[in-house]
């Protein structure tokens, strides 16, 4: 067993990617070029195909990830490392679709609101949704053991979740400037039809399978790394071994050292 | 350009750049993985309890 884990290239992942990039393709044009206009917002509606499916990636699916894989760890019969760098990678590519959904989601708030930012519960909760995230990834950072790192991320990982119902349920809980369910209303009545429906649903599997595809090149990084910090690991440790074995044996070889010319004592002598 | 083109650039360009810059990554610790294969070996050093 390889116990840093599998880094071949699976082939799923490539088929995964490639049905991904096409998929986000037939929704930009959709989405740009077919369906009509929005009867109240006009073409600004057309930023729909996108900003809720990054929304749904980040928020659910990166979330989703993140919080099984650390409570994997973090359970004793399945704790390993792949769980601990299924969240990692989860959280990466998580922060870059909570970017994304804040710059998209301003994008659209400009025109439709008049500011480009508003403290809504909403926007404020994805964008410290985001901040966690890249604390996550900062934590990370910090050396310490592998397993150590691994238990303290999956910790604040859990606590980061805390905020993914915050974010669901904020324009609930609170008169947000955000509208809220903007497909489904809470008695799921579809509010979109036509064209317009198949390209916010495409827009939600394109992103999906993008998500995918991320996360097992991210997950396969995080692997590589790992390999490569543990044959540097053990290449050091070969070579301290190399210097012990051969100061050891000169002293064996030499009972009465000769001092060097300087007169210093060296390790052997002491 | 309009808000639409810009969401959909900024949105599109940022996935491509990002997932470019994870390709890079893979291959420089594959590259990594390789050079420390070829020292590592004749150490004995593979295996490990």
């Amino acid at each position: 067993m390889n116990p840093t884990g599998s880094v071949s290239r699976p082939r799923w992942l490539t088929v995964v990617g490639v049905l991904g990039v096409v998929a986000v393709g037939f929704t930009v044009w959709l989405g740009l070029w077919i369906t009509p206009p929005d009867a109240v917002q006009g073409n600004l509606a057309r930023l729909v195909y996108v900003h809720p499916a990054i929304a749904t990636v980040a928020l659910y699916w990166a979330g989703g990830v993140a919080v099984a894989a650390s409570l994997f760890y973090l359970w004793p019969r399945t704790r390993t490392f792949f769980w601990d760098r299924l969240a990692v990678s989860a959280v990466e590519v998580g922060a870059v679709f909570a970017a994304l959904t804040c710059v998209t989601g301003s994008i659209w708030g400009r025109p439709a609101w008049g500011v480009w930012w508003a403290w809504d519960a909403r926007l404020t909760s994805t964008a410290l949704l985001l901040l966690l995230e890249l604390g996550y990834l900062a934590l990370r950072r910090v050396p310490t053991d592998p397993a150590v790192r691994a238990r303290r991320s999956a910790v604040a990982a859990l606590l980061i979740a805390v905020d993914v119902p915050i974010v669901h349920f904020s324009v609930d809980w609170w008169q947000t400037l955000h509208q809220g369910g903007t497909v489904l209303d809470p008695g799921f009545h579809l509010h979109i039809h036509g064209s317009m429906a198949w390209t916010f649903l495409l827009g939600f599997i394109a992103f999906s399978l993008i998500f995918v595809w991320l996360l097992g090149v991210r997950y396969r990084v995080e692997v590589l790394s790992d390999q490569v910090g543990d044959q540097e690991m053990d290449v050091s440790l070969a070579e301290r071994w190399s210097e012990g074995t051969e100061l050891v044996g000169a002293a064996a070889s030499s009972p009465v050292p000769a001092a060097p010319p300087g007169g210093a004592p060296t390790m052997v002598d002491q | 350009m309009s808000y639409v083109d810009a969401g959909y650039t900024v949105a599109l360009a940022t996935l491509f750049v990002y997932g470019l810059g994870l390709g890079l990554r893979r291959r420089r610790w594959e590259r990594a993985l390789r050079a420390n294969e070829a020292p590592a070996d004749p150490a004995g050093s593979g295996e490990r309890s």
